[in-house]
């Protein structure tokens, strides 16, 4: 391959949140450049919330992502609630782990369906599909808005949820609407199974890509952890989430000026796959039927196989929605008051929390002053996380497939990066570097 | 004949861009009114060649004019969706902050990297046709400006403030239960969906095109808001709009 | 009156509930507040309360209706108000129920509104004496505290049981079907109910300082009053609260909503208020009210004043929704009027109560919300902003309208405007247009052509009266686009040429291209019968114009006429009618010779939806046609 001239440059891949960039260079078969570079504006968050009030935070931290605005809260909550030594209670936690599959299900499932299955079946977009295979659309977006009818129910809407505040909901649903929710749960199995068949057959077009790396996630003994737990390792082990910076370790790259993670090696990646790594034991049962059709199993190192362990997640969170519903019936439903507030004892502290948003682990972590007021915040996006990792892949996948032609080539990169379901705009951290 | 329609997005969170693949079904019937020839996060097809541009985020940088500027001159119609796009949204926020000290608090020592100016709605740059308000916009809202333009009628948004529809929802007022809201001055057309919700009105649509400030600021103080609390909440949503006054 | 312990009487709301063809509804807790809502069981029933957020109108006039149903093939049709469950409503105060009743004089007046009656035909009042009156709460000052009319039951609390007074048959018949234990009233109980009644009445936390029946006249004194209206309303944040809370207020907004294929749609109405900011906006921009005193102002000249004086009654019942929902707390009724009393007073201003108006309602059948379809035959474009359209309606008839009426026109999917017809009635068969494009139904109406449908609702409006101008020499002084409603007059008049005598015809334009039915003045400039005098404001240096160049009161000194025999007929922008008024009343033309035609947002077309409201006047239906003599002292006019 030593006439191997070319270069490979994606501006703004799509079919990705937010914008980022692909630079290859290939000289005489030898790799010269290989690069995946953010390009999305800053918008500075963690300064933004100095000098607000706790009651407002969540509101603001929300905007930080509009894919996984229930995420943002839920852990800007948690938060400020570990600041004020605030507790929710039993009821309300539950809801709000129904919250948080509701937003796994509907972004995993806007991935899936709209952002990966194209590549799939050999078309640009979703677009076509609907005319040429306008059933599996339909069976898609059923469940896309089964999803996002259950954030409804529980946060008020999935974009900026209302109902989630410091200690408890503004809101809550009535115990018939949540028995019908079950039901409607109970109905989608056919349809995912009828999305598993679809990528079962379209599996094979993912590259086999083993690179090994670390995994991290939220380790709970009691479930799949995606509310509570505490940070996991699949190299070191497990430390509290208060000793999150020991993990992260952010640092600036000069060439792509995109803040990055390390720990225990170069790089390690967040998200569905590392999450299913660390928890496999404590998935539903439907959902470890559906790995097995694809022999996902702990610990995989397939990059590509991020997508399938996001078709795994969906179909536990619409198992263990379920056993979340039959809980709170049995334990029967508190109402509260139209229009509720929690109490709030404010004071002085810093509390850090970790949550499991589609993506990845999140961290947020806030420092308040004795009158309520935010003095310092820090937040670390899954997706920034996984920075590192795709560049690495990358660079491990392109000898794999230089033999390929370009726009093969290209294609290959894209599905690699579409495979860790970036959030882009979510980070807060990124710059847009002009080459020449 | 199908107008062309695209999709652009800025600083923001493409929150609004989901709301539009939140449409489900009824995306299947709007791709049937439309034809999408770019949608940069649905689909890998680029085109420059579009009758309609939809736009999500605020402009924060120098280097977005120019973007901006090229979008307008190869559109007929430019429409401005969510509220970082049309009134500057929670970005401006940063706008009150020095913006050497906010580079700074994220940075470090690297800030010298990262270039950034007062986060701006779309229509400081470049002149926008319409407007869908919101954090997020509504999915109504959205479809009833593209049934507009697919008529040629000017959408019908309303110059009212949120009260309006809150009444109508027969809510009982944020100020009878101890809390702070800026819906005298917000533009309705969402419906009051906050306080629906359980909460209040924290202004995400704009302020409303006359709005008496001096009376909303009184109110809030009346109420008892700390004066540096009610600018605060003025400073949340209205930070561009403000400052232009 | 009867007696009914609590238990039976829950027993009976159960049974009511129970049964699926009765919608039951009663007043519940919201929060810390109350509201009206759907009943599942008795036990949610809260009749000790004060107020409700929204008063019960919200079941006969809803906050959101669909009134018509469209089809671009097909065209429009009334929507089908079939299934009206009927609705028994519990807890009802007496002055909700007088609101009520007031909502049925205005519902009816002219032209009866089918959507309002059929509900109220279909439901059941259980009125409820009032156990806790708010601290806002001024009932028993308008006579709105106690009642003995306008329920089907009436409640009062006696303790561990109900008094029933029965108002209507239809309560009466409720109560035998579904209640048990239902006795006689004993003397005792009878005399309980008066003490309670005699509590109520003082209960009340507000005070007028003066007799509530003073209220007409004192508004009418103090319309001008310099600072009065602005020291007011300053805080006033056009939040529209105060009027979407008020029971006896019904101004309403008409849009249309298509659906996204654009073949059909529906047409809403939905609540209004006269304090927000564009309520008295037209498509042009121009805002007939568009400061906060002026619109601040007229909500209590309206209640206060014109409907009592179009009425008889002040239409305000006490319930003090406006007073508790405004923030900036500025619309206080009881406030407001002390002042006014006070400061009118102080000023040596006697006032007295006004004279009983004479009140004659008239039904003359229900308002017709659905356009016809109609076809357009021609389309001629007159101008860059006018195009002339001939149009026919599909069912063959006429429009059958007088000189001066309007059409409201609907384009399929955008909306209604108002256009005056600009042909004469004498012209049979199909009806002609001149319309500027200035809005959304406008700009698209222009891009419509020959053989496109639209819908036409009317006539509308007084029209001119030919018949007093009969014998009289006429001087049409029309300025721009007022030349369009005049034509209609005008043709009428040259059509029945001999009834009439002298026909002068002035007519002013900004320039020459602006000129509109250019062939057609060209003839009559050729016509000795009559005399045509065009002016143009200047003429560019590319048009050329051999005619008067000047404003149109340049043109009246030009014409000599006698102000005896004269009537003047005008019809112009708003800012046009100041000056050429002070003209012909320099040239002693009698207030009552001068006729204008005016215009202001009209969209219900007739005088319910408040839009058009001139003061007490509506335009859409007291007018557009006005004699000046009639309207000289009306402020908002002019």
């Amino acid at each position: 391959m030593k006439d191997k001239n070319f270069d490979v440059e994606v501006h703004h891949v799509t079919r990705v949140e937010g914008h980022g960039n692909i630079y290859v260079n290939v000289k005489n078969g030898t790799i010269k450049k290989c690069e995946w570079a953010i390009s999305e504006a800053p918008r500075f968050f963690e300064a933004m919330v100095v000098g607000r009030q706790w009651s407002e935070l969540h509101h603001i931290t929300s905007r930080i992502c509009g894919i996984c605005s229930i995420g943002h809260t839920l852990a800007s909550l948690k938060a400020t609630e570990a600041a004020m030594s605030i507790t929710i209670s039993e009821q309300d936690l539950k809801l709000r782990k129904l919250a948080l599959h509701a937003e796994n299900m509907q972004s995993h499932l806007l991935h899936l369906g709209f952002l990966v299955l194209p590549d799939l079946m050999g078309v640009g977009s979703v677009i076509p599909l609907a005319s040429s295979n306008p059933e599996e659309v339909k069976t898609v977006l059923r469940l896309h808005r089964l999803a996002n009818e259950m954030s409804d129910l529980l946060c008020g809407r999935t974009t900026h949820p209302q109902r989630l505040l410091p200690g408890g909901f503004s809101k809550i649903p009535s115990m018939r609407e949540l028995t019908s929710l079950r039901e409607r749960l109970k109905a989608s199995v056919p349809d995912l199974e009828a999305v598993a068949g679809l990528f079962k057959s379209g599996a094979p077009k993912f590259p086999d890509l083993v690179r090994e790396t670390e995994f991290i996630a939220l380790t709970n003994p009691d479930e799949y952890a995606l509310y509570d737990g505490k940070i996991a390792s699949t190299d070191t082990g497990t430390v509290p989430v208060s000793e999150y910076l020991s993990f992260t370790n952010e640092y600036v790259v000069p060439h792509s000026t995109a803040k990055r993670a390390k720990h225990a090696r170069e790089s390690y990646m967040v998200g569905a796959l590392a999450r299913l790594n660390v928890n496999y034991d404590l998935l539903s049962p439907l959902a470890k039927k559906i790995a097995k059709m694809f022999e996902l199993k702990p610990v995989c190192h397939n990059p590509f196989m991020n997508n399938i362990a996001q078709l795994v997640e969906v179909v536990h969170g619409v198992e263990d929605s379920i056993n979340l519903i039959n809980e709170l019936e049995a334990a029967g439903l508190q109402s509260q008051p139209d229009y509720n507030v929690p109490e709030v004892k404010v004071k002085a502290g810093r509390g850090v929390s970790a949550v499991e948003v589609p993506r990845g682990i999140l961290f947020h972590d806030y420092t308040y002053n004795e009158k309520g007021t935010c003095t310092k915040a820090n937040c670390v996006i899954p997706t920034n996380q996984n920075h590192g990792n795709i560049e690495l892949d990358m660079k491990a996948l392109l000898p794999k497939i230089l033999g390929k032609t370009e726009k093969e080539i290209e294609l290959s990169l894209e599905m690699l990066v579409r495979a860790y379901d970036p959030c882009i705009s979510c980070s807060t951290h990124y710059v847009k570097v002009h080459f020449v | 004949m199908k107008p062309k329609v695209a999709f652009f997005d800025f600083a923001g969170c493409e929150g609004d861009q989901l709301q539009v693949a939140n449409l489900e079904e009824e995306l299947l019937n709007l791709l049937g009114q439309v034809k999408v020839v770019s949608f940069r996060e649905v689909m890998k097809e680029h085109s420059d060649n579009y009758d309609i541009a939809f736009i999500e985020g605020s402009c924060t940088r120098l280097q977005d004019e120019d973007r901006l500027k090229q979008i307008r001159k190869n559109a007929k119609i430019v429409v401005a969706i969510g509220s970082c796009a049309t009134i500057g949204g929670i970005n401006s926020l940063k706008n009150y902050k020095d913006l050497d000290e906010v580079r700074k608090t994220v940075y470090g020592e690297n800030a010298r990297l990262f270039d950034t100016y007062s986060a701006r709605p779309i229509d400081a740059v470049i002149d926008v046709d319409a407007y869908v308000h919101g954090c997020p916009i509504d999915r109504d809202e959205f479809l009833q400006v593209v049934k507009s333009l697919l008529l040629g009628k000017k959408p019908d948004i309303p110059n009212y403030p949120v009260c309006v529809e809150c009444k109508k929802n027969e809510n009982v007022c944020a100020f009878e239960r101890g809390q702070f809201c800026v819906g005298p001055v917000t533009r309705a057309g969402c419906n009051s969906c906050c306080v629906n919700e359980g909460t209040i009105c924290w202004g995400c649509r704009g302020l409303v095109d006359n709005p008496n400030e001096n009376s909303q600021k009184e109110v809030l103080i009346k109420y008892g808001l700390t004066v540096d609390d009610a600018i605060g909440k003025f400073r949340l949503y209205f930070g561009w709009q403000e400052r232009k006054r | 009156m009867r007696i009914i312990l609590k238990e039976d009487f829950a027993e009976f709301v159960n049974t009511l509930i129970k049964n699926n063809s009765l919608n039951v509804i009663g007043v519940k807790s919201k929060g810390d507040k109350f509201a009206f809502g759907h009943l599942e069981s008795a036990s949610e029933l809260r009749l000790d309360y004060d107020v409700t957020l929204l008063p019960p109108k919200k079941y006969f006039f809803p906050q959101r209706e669909t009134l018509v149903t469209y089809n671009v093939a097909n065209g429009f049709s009334a929507k089908d108000p079939a299934d009206i469950k009927p609705m028994v409503i519990i807890g009802v105060h007496p002055y909700d129920i007088v609101a009520l009743l007031h909502m049925d004089e205005i519902f009816r007046e002219t032209k009866s509104d089918p959507y309002y009656f059929e509900k109220r035909k279909a439901s059941i009042i259980i009125g409820v004496n009032i156990q806790k009156m708010s601290k806002w709460c001024f009932a028993p000052y308008m006579g709105c505290a106690i009642i003995d009319y306008g329920y089907d039951l009436m409640l009062t609390d006696l303790g561990n049981r109900y008094a029933i007074n029965i108002g209507h048959a239809k309560g009466e018949e409720l109560l035998m079907k579904y209640a048990k234990n239902v006795t006689d009233a004993l003397a005792r109980d009878i005399q309980l109910v008066g003490q309670k009644k005699r509590e109520i009445m003082s209960m009340a936390q507000q005070k007028f300082d003066f007799e509530t029946e003073l209220i007409p006249e004192l508004l009418s004194k103090s319309y001008g009053e310099s600072g009065f209206w602005e020291k007011h309303s300053e805080k006033c944040l056009a939040c529209g609260s105060c009027v979407l809370v008020c029971p006896t207020c019904y101004c309403f907004d008409v849009k249309d909503n298509p659906d996204l294929s654009l073949e059909y749609g529906e047409r809403i109405r939905t609540w209004d208020g006269c304090l927000l900011e564009d309520f008295a906006k037209i498509a042009s921009g121009e805002n007939f009210r568009p400061t906060r005193p002026t619109r601040y102002r007229h909500r209590y000249f309206k209640k206060g004043k014109y409907l009592f004086d179009r009425f008889g009654f002040i239409s305000c019942v006490g319930c003090g929704r406006c007073s508790s929902n405004c923030l900036p707390d500025i619309a206080n009724p009881v406030n407001l009027f002390n002042d006014m009393y006070h400061e009118t007073r102080s000023m040596g201003v006697q006032v007295a109560p006004a004279t009983e108006p004479e009140v004659d309602i008239q039904t003359e059948g229900n308002i017709d919300y659905v356009p016809k379809l109609a076809t357009i035959v021609k389309k001629v474009p007159m101008t860059a902003k006018e195009t002339f359209f001939e149009i026919k309606l599909d069912d063959g008839s006429d429009v059958d309208h007088k000189p001066g009426q309007f059409v409201e026109v609907s384009v399929f999917g955008i909306g209604e405007a108002p256009i005056s017809v600009s042909s004469s009635p004498t012209k049979k068969g199909t009806f002609e247009l001149c319309v500027r494009k200035v809005g959304n139904v406008t700009t698209k109406l222009h891009t419509l052509n020959a053989g496109d449908k639209v819908g036409v609702r009317g006539p509308f409006g007084n029209g001119f009266d030919a018949e007093l101008l009969k014998g009289k020499d006429l001087l049409f002084v029309a300025g721009g686009l007022g030349i369009a409603p005049l034509r209609s007059l005008f043709n009428y008049v040259l059509d029945n040429r001999e009834d009439y005598g002298r026909v002068i015809l002035l007519y002013g334009c900004k320039e020459p291209r602006e000129l509109l039915f250019g062939d057609e003045l060209l003839a009559l400039a050729k016509r000795d019968d009559v005399e045509f005098k065009p002016t143009v404001d200047w003429c560019p240096e590319n048009e050329v114009w051999d005619g008067n160049i000047g404003v149109i009161t340049t043109l009246i000194p030009q014409v000599n006429f006698d102000p005896e025999t004269t009537y003047a007929i005008v019809c112009g922008p708003t800012i046009m009618y100041k000056f050429v008024i002070a003209d012909l009343k320099s040239r002693n033309v009698p207030d009552n010779h001068i006729i204008l035609s005016l215009e202001r947002r009209m969209k219900c077309g007739v005088g319910k939806c408040g839009h058009c409201q001139i003061n007490q006047i509506y335009v859409c239906k007291d007018g557009p046609v006005f004699n000046y003599s009639k309207i000289k002292g009306v402020p908002e006019a002019l």
